[in-house]
């Protein structure tokens, strides 16, 4: 499956996992993801985790990554997904966890992997007394399912009566838990008379997405360091100042992104529209730049066809015609969607592509000026793939979005989440 | 047909046209704009910076005030004002204020029916009146009487599907998110001091300003109410895009081009000829003259200096909408 639509699945299919009562667990992409996982199931895992897949999908992932069998997976791959299942334990909302660790139980589970991951919520996850007080009898079900009734039982009794550190104890509960003390007093707390009343924590604990600032009014500086800093220069701000401040911001943003071997042709509308007018004014243009200059350090092969910046208006149909003539594996298209030359020539270049043979993956990629922006008069193509943006936030999504479509795309892909999962949070490694 | 023939075709008893230039089209739904480059007037005050609404008479009645400290200012064809909560006005014909000259318009329009209140000073952002209210405007250019163009804009209002009032409003402010894109979806390029204005493939006005800074106060107001608003009525829904019969790049290149090209010439081949129109001049301020165009299916005025151009508003004359 390629990993292209794969994103594309996971960004945009929100159905929730159902589980009736008594009922199957009702998951009507199922075949989808048991088709992705058994073609590559850590790169199927990776990707779920890249930011912007829907709470819905990762959930779906996690139940398959967990329902599945994990025998003929390399060593290397199951520590990766062992890392990969943890971090949608904790990013999750835990209610939807919960679904997940019932709709195991529902399908009978009981792989070490299966176990170890459950064990791990109820044990470990810093919200779990929250949860135990909210959703006592839930956590009680997953927690004997895991271990087995009479062994969780066992457990509890054995903990009520004093025991802190016995053969039996380390053997079947606390060599799961991160803390023994912590272990013993959530099993306390399960089998105790709980807390009425008290609301489940809404969301997880270790988000996997960015997680945003976001200021009550948007204003051409609150959309990201690097997009603020340009504008300044833009308004004429000191360069001794900004420059050194740009290199840095930009260093942040790309800490960490591994190189992407593929050749990019840019196509950069820097038109009059781009500036934009009033309060907006250069809001655009910087966050396109902001994206031009983050693709530059991440691509050392790119190579950008600038449009509009001229006396004449924009071209993009010109503009995409220039980029294919460098012979670039991916096109991307960045502009505010307004086409300026004459409103239907894109479409029908992109049209006419197929009949010569050209099949050069080509992304239209929107600037914004917040994520409701009314975009009915700006999609110059529809038949092409479009990812919009308009915080610096938004990168973090887009560029796994974008590169999917180059060869190299799903390795780039599976490094990054890679280098993610290897540096996430104290308390949320395994 | 050379440039400036097409272009001196379209103004009458001719002022000299000679070094404007017609340069590509941009199409954005039904409006296409064909950008006009040429010689500068400079001197003359714009009319965002420079001309400010001083004061609401009376209704029917508006005062403009010339606060540059030199140069006279030529105030745009059918320039009017909206502000929130008050009676909103737009003016029936041009004039030249000259420096710190503060002038009464008692033929002005309210655009608005029945709403109490009047314009103040603050935020003064203006539009132009809409193309199919201009002939009408113009007609009514000298005639007192606030609520003369009211009929006219409950007429448009009604033939565009809104509630038939005398409220420019519905349309001017109320659809104002989607008319403003106007300004991004066709550019104003550097230097340019005029366009040609068409609706579908229909000529519908030219504009010429004495020089690019006073063309940029103006853009926004023409292409996003004077013209954006008989073109949004007009937003052709998307079709499937066509391919172009090529076999390579190179012929698809060729080929855009070629289609450009043609697509230029056919707007030109549809400019009306000013042939039966008559001109008359309004008033002048030393060697500027205002003259007023009608007739021949043409409207509108412009200002010339000796034998030159320096303003110019024309628009294809439509008769006024019916009265409901």
């Amino acid at each position: 499956m390629r990993t292209v639509e794969l994103l594309h699945h996971f960004s945009t299919h929100a159905t929730p996992l159902g589980l009736p009562r008594g009922g199957e667990v009702s998951w009507d992409d199922a075949e989808f993801h048991r088709a992705a996982w058994a073609a590559d199931p850590e790169g199927y895992l990776l990707t779920a985790l890249v930011p912007g897949a829907r709470p819905q999908q990762r959930a779906r992932a996690l139940l398959q990554a967990l329902a599945a069998s994990w025998a003929g997976v390399a060593d290397g791959s199951r520590v990766t997904l062992e890392k990969a299942t943890r971090a949608i334990l904790f990013d999750l909302p835990p209610a939807t966890v919960l679904t997940v660790l019932l709709a195991l139980r529902r399908l009978r589970a009981n792989h070490k992997h299966t176990t170890r991951a459950v064990l791990t919520f109820v044990l470990d996850h810093p919200q779990a007394p929250t949860l135990i007080d909210a959703r006592r009898p839930t956590l009680v079900d997953c927690f004997e399912h895991a271990l087995g009734k009479a062994t969780a039982r066992g457990c509890a009794r054995r903990i009520a009566e004093g025991d802190t550190d016995s053969e039996y104890l380390r053997r079947n509960l606390l060599r799961f838990g991160a803390d023994p003390e912590q272990t013993r007093a959530r099993v306390t707390a399960l089998y105790g008379p709980g807390v009425p009343g008290v609301p489940v924590p809404r969301t997880g604990v270790a988000p996997l997405d960015p997680e945003r600032e976001r200021e009550p009014v948007i204003t051409s500086t609150n959309r990201g360091d690097v997009a603020a800093t340009l504008v300044h220069l833009y308004r004429g701000g000191p360069e001794a100042e900004l420059r050194p401040a740009l290199g840095r911001y930009l260093a942040e943003v790309t800490r960490g992104l591994p190189p992407m071997p593929g050749s990019i042709a840019l196509v950069a509308d820097t038109s009059e529209s781009m500036r934009g007018y009033g309060d907006r004014e250069w809001a655009l243009l910087s966050q396109a730049v902001a994206l031009r200059l983050v693709l530059a350090e991440v691509c050392p092969r790119l190579s950008v066809v600038e449009i509009g910046a001229g006396p004449e208006p924009t071209d993009l149909a010109g503009g995409l015609l220039d980029a294919l003539a460098t012979g670039p594996e991916l096109v991307v298209l960045v502009t505010d969607g307004y086409e300026n030359r004459l409103s239907g020539d894109l479409a029908r270049v992109v049209a006419t592509l197929p009949r010569l043979g050209i099949d050069t993956p080509i992304v239209l990629c929107r600037s914004m000026f917040t994520g409701r922006d009314d975009l009915t008069l700006r999609n110059p193509a529809p038949a092409l793939p479009c990812l919009d943006f308009w915080h610096q936030d938004d990168f973090a999504g887009l560029l796994p979005r974008l590169f999917a479509h180059c060869a190299d795309g799903r390795d780039w892909i599976h490094a990054a989440v890679r280098h993610r999962l290897d540096h996430r949070l104290e308390g949320v490694r395994p | 047909m050379t440039v400036t023939t097409t272009l001196t075709a379209l103004v009458p008893t001719g002022p000299d046209l000679t070094g404007y230039r017609i340069g590509e089209p941009q199409r954005a739904g039904a409006l296409t704009v064909l950008p006009i480059h040429g010689p500068q007037r400079p001197g003359i005050v714009p009319p965002r910076s420079g001309l400010k609404l001083h004061q609401v008479v009376g209704y029917g009645s508006v005062e403009l005030h010339n606060g540059a400290a030199a140069g006279v200012a030529i105030v745009p064809l059918h320039i009017g004002y909206i502000q929130e909560g008050a009676q909103n006005h737009a003016l029936c014909s041009a004039a030249l204020l000259a420096a710190g000259q503060t002038r009464r318009f008692p033929d002005a329009c309210c655009v608005q029916a029945a709403q109490g209140g009047y314009l103040e000073g603050r935020d003064q952002w203006f539009f132009v009146l809409p193309w199919e209210l201009r002939a009408a405007a113009l007609r009514l250019r000298g005639q007192e009487g606030y609520s003369k163009l009211w009929s006219d804009i409950s007429a448009l209002n009604r033939e565009y599907g809104l509630a038939a009032r005398g409220h420019l409003e519905q349309i001017i402010s109320r659809r104002r998110a989607v008319l403003t894109q106007f300004r991004s979806r066709l550019e104003l390029l550097p230097g340019q001091l005029g366009a040609l204005f068409f609706v579908g493939d229909e000529f519908a006005g030219l504009e010429i300003a004495p020089d690019p800074a006073y063309f940029a106060e103006v853009w926004m107001p023409l292409v996003c109410f004077a013209y954006g608003v008989a073109a949004w009525r007009a937003e052709p829904r998307p079709g499937k895009p066509e391919p172009f019969e090529v076999t390579d790049l190179a012929g698809l290149r060729a080929e855009l081009e070629r289609e450009r090209t043609d697509h230029r010439e056919k707007l030109l081949a549809a400019l009306p000829s000013a042939t039966g129109a008559q001109t008359a001049e309004e008033e002048r301020y030393l060697d500027l003259r205002l003259h007023t165009v009608t007739g021949g299916g043409l409207a509108g005025q412009f200002v010339a200096e000796h034998d030159r151009l320096v303003y110019a508003s024309l628009f294809a004359a439509r008769e006024p909408v019916a009265a409901g």
